[in-house]
């Protein structure tokens, strides 16, 4: 519910500009939204959870009464106020609660080092445990091809469709020999991808290295970037997988055929 | 032809002719011949369809092919596709007037704002920018500009906030920008689409700067010259299967390029894009450089200054001057006497230094191992001398810098590599002067710790553990005279150094009050020095490693040269290979019964070689643990992890573009001017990226890849197993880390000398200070804020 397959976006807002966007977040609809904030408020409870664990199997701390606020006698003024104080009289009381006892009670009888893992896994998992992926490929024409992907949605740090630990390389179009569409084995299953060429490196660059889309998305994305970065007078984006028209899809067609000539030799770099 | 020649022709056909009349006769009947039969019709109707098919498939196919080629041009460099690049700096004041856009022309139609000069004529503009009136009162030589922007001047590009009536050059672009609108709309004559390409420009005050290639935080002159060395020692397989490897891969993506049919050159626009990010590393100083000198074209009114701050100017010239004759005091006489003896100084360190590099580095015969090959710490002490010997140098070229102008940036990886280096020696010594001083006041404690560690780790465990291979280890019979023979052996050894280690145990407080002592050097020094005196104190363990695995490899050698004669076969060492051979009855018998003997012997010498195998292979790992410490102390890229939390900028990692939502900006556009035909539009926005942390630790990264593969490889499982000796790491191979922060070469003394006093003077300029004129005040230097304050700068 909370991912779909990747899907597409272009944008262009000029004819030698694009950006094609993968991604598996679906577009934020109301549950989505809602569902994504139960999600941020399950890591935020899993945090909580594994700081009173913490709490309760390292501090001992007493059973009583959490300890006031404020230093208790004399009138009260907003001038004694401790953070520190106060951050520890909150986590008394989770800890008296009902759930903060069992959780206690559970802490105290595992061995410690059981303790530490567990709550560092837990901890790890709630705050930087992604759900989307996002790829994107943004082809300007006289400047180069900028490949960026990041993870997120649901994050601890951020709600919705915002993006965490974005990574981004860009190529320069001198630097591009060639963009075309190669084939690999992965597991039973023949996969096309996207490859850029580039001179001057040891490797070829794989487009959408984490998502490797289908083919019919491989190939929109292959002749709009072509268009967007060659062609005169523009891409023609359509979604027609085969045809095309005139020469611009003779052209790619046969562009095509050479990307799966090659693949005999670029397998071993897919796989 | 001349008639003569002609007449020569006609004269020789004529005989030729009557001396052969029989051919031309055959020929005549052959002619007959082929009429007869139909041949001219046949050859006439072939003709006919081949011209047809010229004409109906050929011509047509021809125009087809230039009209294409006509629609789809593919020559290089094609530069009216109509797409124009602006790249336009975000953080330039943005107001209302009338303005002139001056920056860089690339191409017809790629250009890059540098600043939009205001209340000026565009004429007027032009003919400063061509006499150089702009860039009058530069600090530093203006040629500079010109040679790392990569053009050979700086050009109108347009108007801004004009209204369209005014005529302007086809190839200038409008510009309409106001205080509220961050992205400027912008048209050209020329160019049917737009890409504004906004960027902000890095302070060269802060040492910003942008990049497209990641910053070097090592030296990288000199890997070369290890791959070269690892060749050279022979014992690196995996080096040379890794090499290898590359070459395949290589191999596989060159014949994957071969697959592109177009090869396309790229055009000068696409070329661009490393001046480019020269130029916007330039278009802070020079938009500065640019508004301070537009007064000198300007027609805005300025005003002249009123009585009392004229007063006010006065007496601050007044106290100026005495501030600077007193400064001047200082400089001319006590400044150069200090720098002097600094100088000295210096040299007689770096004549020390020389000598005891020198003494490290003597080798007896070239391939030997020297003192720094051997001792960590040597290592330390050398790394130590060869910074000293490297700051000067560094020193000196960063003060080169301050003359130059601030937006080259060369230098500022040196600057980041100088300043690094100096503030992991200054934590060095500072954390070694805590583990120092805590050393020294409990040497007592420390060295009977180590003695204990010592009597209990090399001694006592190792004598039960031998005592208890000499008995039936773990219910397994061993061979009791042999394993007593070998226990016996090495008990005695053991005994000995035991006996050794306690007359060594009297002066144990007294060695590592030096060894704390030293730690005022650093808390590397220490570390070191308790690597060498954990190699010197297990030095027995080294040994009976090196015996027990000689014995060992023998045994197993002789078991298989035996094993062969069992079965009647031999190892043929001429070529390599297994030959049967005929062995006589006795060789036979005697080869069979010594292999039996040997076999059932075997079990014996492998629990002893194990071992002391175990042994050895700790103490490595906790040489790895000092080595690792060692080089965090010594090459911890902290000042640039410092920068990277405090200004990324200054790190740059290479460059991202971002698409910028257009809705907004199409909109305003609309609204201001509904009639205007506007070119599709795209704002980029370019921002610089900061290094990652794996870049900043990839030295780190090598060389844990390099212990890994020097450790964890089936190499060393195999000569574990076959008792070949392991042999420690390379000390060059580990300590490249270190070293990749210091040349490969280091300079020699004289080249110190002459460096250290081609210093320039400082750059204060010694002319008297200039009092304005008071009387009348007519005329006022224009630019007297900016002048002065950088002479005092």
């Amino acid at each position: 519910m909370l991912t779909t397959t990747p899907y597409l976006t272009i944008r262009r807002p000029s004819p030698t500009t694009a950006e094609f966007t993968l991604t598996t977040c679906p577009p934020l609809t109301l549950p989505l939204r809602a569902a994504l904030f139960g999600v941020l408020c399950l890591r935020f409870i899993a945090v909580l959870s594994v700081i009173i664990g913490i709490y309760s199997a390292f501090f001992s701390p007493p059973a009583g009464p959490p300890p006031p606020i404020f230093p208790s006698g004399t009138g009260y003024s907003l001038l004694d106020f401790d953070l520190n104080n106060f951050l520890l009289h909150i986590l008394h009381l989770l800890y008296v609660s009902r759930p903060g006892q069992s959780l206690a009670s559970l802490a105290v009888s595992l061995p410690p080092y059981a303790v530490l893992a567990l709550s560092f896994v837990t901890a790890y998992m709630a705050l930087f445990a992604r759900i989307h992926t996002t790829e994107s490929l943004l082809v300007l024409r006289g400047l180069g091809i900028q490949m960026s992907s990041s993870v997120g949605g649901g994050n601890f740090f951020r709600l919705g469709g915002g993006t965490f630990m974005k990574r981004t390389r860009f190529i320069p179009t001198e630097k591009i020999q060639d963009i075309l569409i190669n084939e690999a084995f992965k597991g039973f299953e023949v996969r096309y991808y996207l490859v850029i060429v580039v001179e001057g490196e040891e490797d070829v660059v794989v487009c959408f290295p984490r998502l490797l889309p289908r083919r019919k998305i491989v190939e929109r994305v292959w002749r709009g970037a072509r268009g967007c970065l060659y062609e005169k007078d523009g891409p023609v984006l359509s979604a027609g997988a085969g045809g095309g028209s005139g020469s611009h899809g003779g052209n790619g067609a046969w562009r095509g055929g050479n990307g799966n000539n090659g693949s005999g030799r670029g397998d071993e770099k897919g796989g | 032809m001349h008639p003569f020649s002609v007449l020569t022709l006609g004269i020789f056909v004529a005989g030729y002719i009557t001396a052969r009349w029989d051919l031309v006769t055959r020929l005549y009947e052959l002619a007959i011949f082929a009429w007869n039969y139909g041949v001219v019709t046949r050859a006439a109707k072939g003709f006919g369809v081949l011209s047809l098919v010229f004409l109906v498939v050929f011509i047509p196919v021809q125009r087809l092919a230039t009209l294409e080629s006509n629609l789809h041009p593919r020559s290089p460099g094609s530069e009216d596709d109509g797409l124009m690049r602006v790249f336009w700096p975000t953080d330039l004041p943005r107001s209302d007037c009338k303005g002139v856009v001056v920056g860089w022309r690339n191409s017809a139609l790629d250009v890059l704002v540098v600043a939009v000069l205001e209340e000026v004529e565009p004429r007027r503009v032009e003919s400063a920018l061509k006499l150089g009136n702009l860039l009058r009162n530069a600090p530093h030589p203006v040629s500079r500009i010109y040679e790392q922007c990569g053009k050979s001047s700086i050009s109108v590009l347009g108007v801004s906030n004009t209204p369209d009536t005014v005529e302007v050059d086809s190839s200038w672009i409008r510009v309409t920008i106001t205080p509220k609108q961050r992205v400027p709309s912008v048209t050209c004559a020329r160019a049917s689409s737009i890409q504004i390409i906004l960027f902000e420009r890095p302070l060269p005050g802060r040492m910003q700067y942008m990049s497209l290639n990641p910053i070097a935080l090592a030296l990288g002159d000199k890997h070369d010259g290890f791959r070269q060395d690892f060749a050279d020692s022979g014992e690196e397989d995996d080096e040379k299967r890794e090499r290898l490897n590359k070459e395949t891969k290589r191999k596989l993506v060159e014949k994957l390029k071969q697959h592109s049919v177009v090869k396309r050159i790229p055009s000068p626009k696409e070329r661009a894009l490393a001046t480019i990010v020269n130029q916007i590393n330039w278009a802070w100083e020079l938009e500065k450089l640019l508004q301070q000198n537009v007064s000198r074209i300007g027609t805005r009114p300025k005003r002249a200054l009123s009585v009392s701050e004229r007063v006010v100017e006065s007496a601050t010239t007044a106290r100026d001057m005495i501030l600077v004759w007193l400064w001047d005091m200082i400089t001319i006489y006590v400044l150069p006497v200090i720098k002097k003896f600094f100088v000295l100084g210096l040299m007689a360190h770096r004549v020390v230094a020389e000598m005891l590099l020198r003494i490290l580095e003597w080798r007896l015969r070239p391939r030997y191992a020297a003192l720094k090959d051997i001792s960590a710490t040597a290592q330390q002490v050398e790394i130590r001398l060869q910074q000293f010997c490297y700051w000067p140098m560094q020193y000196v070229t960063l003060r080169l810098r301050k003359n130059d102008w601030a937006s080259v940036t060369t230098s500022h990886p040196d600057y980041i590599r100088f300043y690094n280096s100096l503030w992991l020696v200054a934590n060095d010594v500072i954390i070694g002067m805590a583990f120092g001083s805590y050393i020294i006041d409990n040497a007592g404690w420390v060295a009977d710790e180590i003695s204990r560690l010592l009597t209990t780790y090399t001694v006592e465990a190792l004598q039960s553990s031998i005592s208890w291979l000499m008995g039936w280890p773990a219910g397994l019979k061993l061979n009791t005279e042999l394993a007593a023979f070998l226990g016996d052996l090495f008990l005695w050894v053991i005994e000995y150094w035991a006996s050794c280690i306690e007359t060594i145990r009297p002066m144990l407080p007294r060695i590592v009050w030096i060894i704390g002592f030293s730690s005022f050097a650093g808390a590397s020094m220490p570390l070191a020095l308790f690597s060498d005196l954990l190699s010197i104190l297990t030095i027995h363990i080294y040994s009976f490693y090196l015996a027990s695995a000689r014995i060992f490899h023998w045994q197993l050698n002789i078991l298989q040269s035996l094993f062969h004669l069992f079965r009647g076969k031999k190892h043929n060492v001429l070529r390599n290979r297994i030959d049967s051979c005929d062995y006589g009855l006795d060789q036979l018998l005697v080869g069979t019964i010594l292999f039996t003997v040997l076999f059932f012997l075997l079990p014996t010498v492998v629990v002893f070689y194990l071992n002391f195998a175990i042994a050895r292979m700790a103490i490595i790992l906790f040489k790895a643990c000092f080595d690792t410490a060692l080089s965090c102390l010594n090459h911890f890229p902290l000042f640039a992890l410092m920068l990277r939390v405090k200004d990324p900028k200054r790190l740059p990692g290479g460059i991202r573009f971002e698409l910028r939502d257009t809705q907004d900006f199409g909109a305003t556009c609309n609204n201001n001017n509904p009639l205007r035909q506007h070119p599709s539009t795209s704002v980029i926005s370019l921002q610089p990226i900061p290094l990652d942390f794996k870049s900043m630790f990839y030295q780190y990264f090598q060389m844990g890849n390099r212990i890994r593969k020097h450790y964890l490889s089936p190499r060393v499982a195999l000569c574990l197993l076959t008792g070949k000796f392991v042999p420690p790491l390379n000390r060059k191979n580990l300590y490249s880390l270190q070293y990749s922060m210091l040349p490969a070469k280091r300079a020699g003394v004289m080249e110190m000398w002459d460096a250290v006093n081609s210093l320039p003077a400082s750059k204060r300029k010694s002319m008297p200070v200039q009092v304005p004129i008071l009387a009348n005040g007519r005329r006022f230097p224009s630019n007297y804020g900016g002048g002065r304050s950088r002479s005092y700068g």
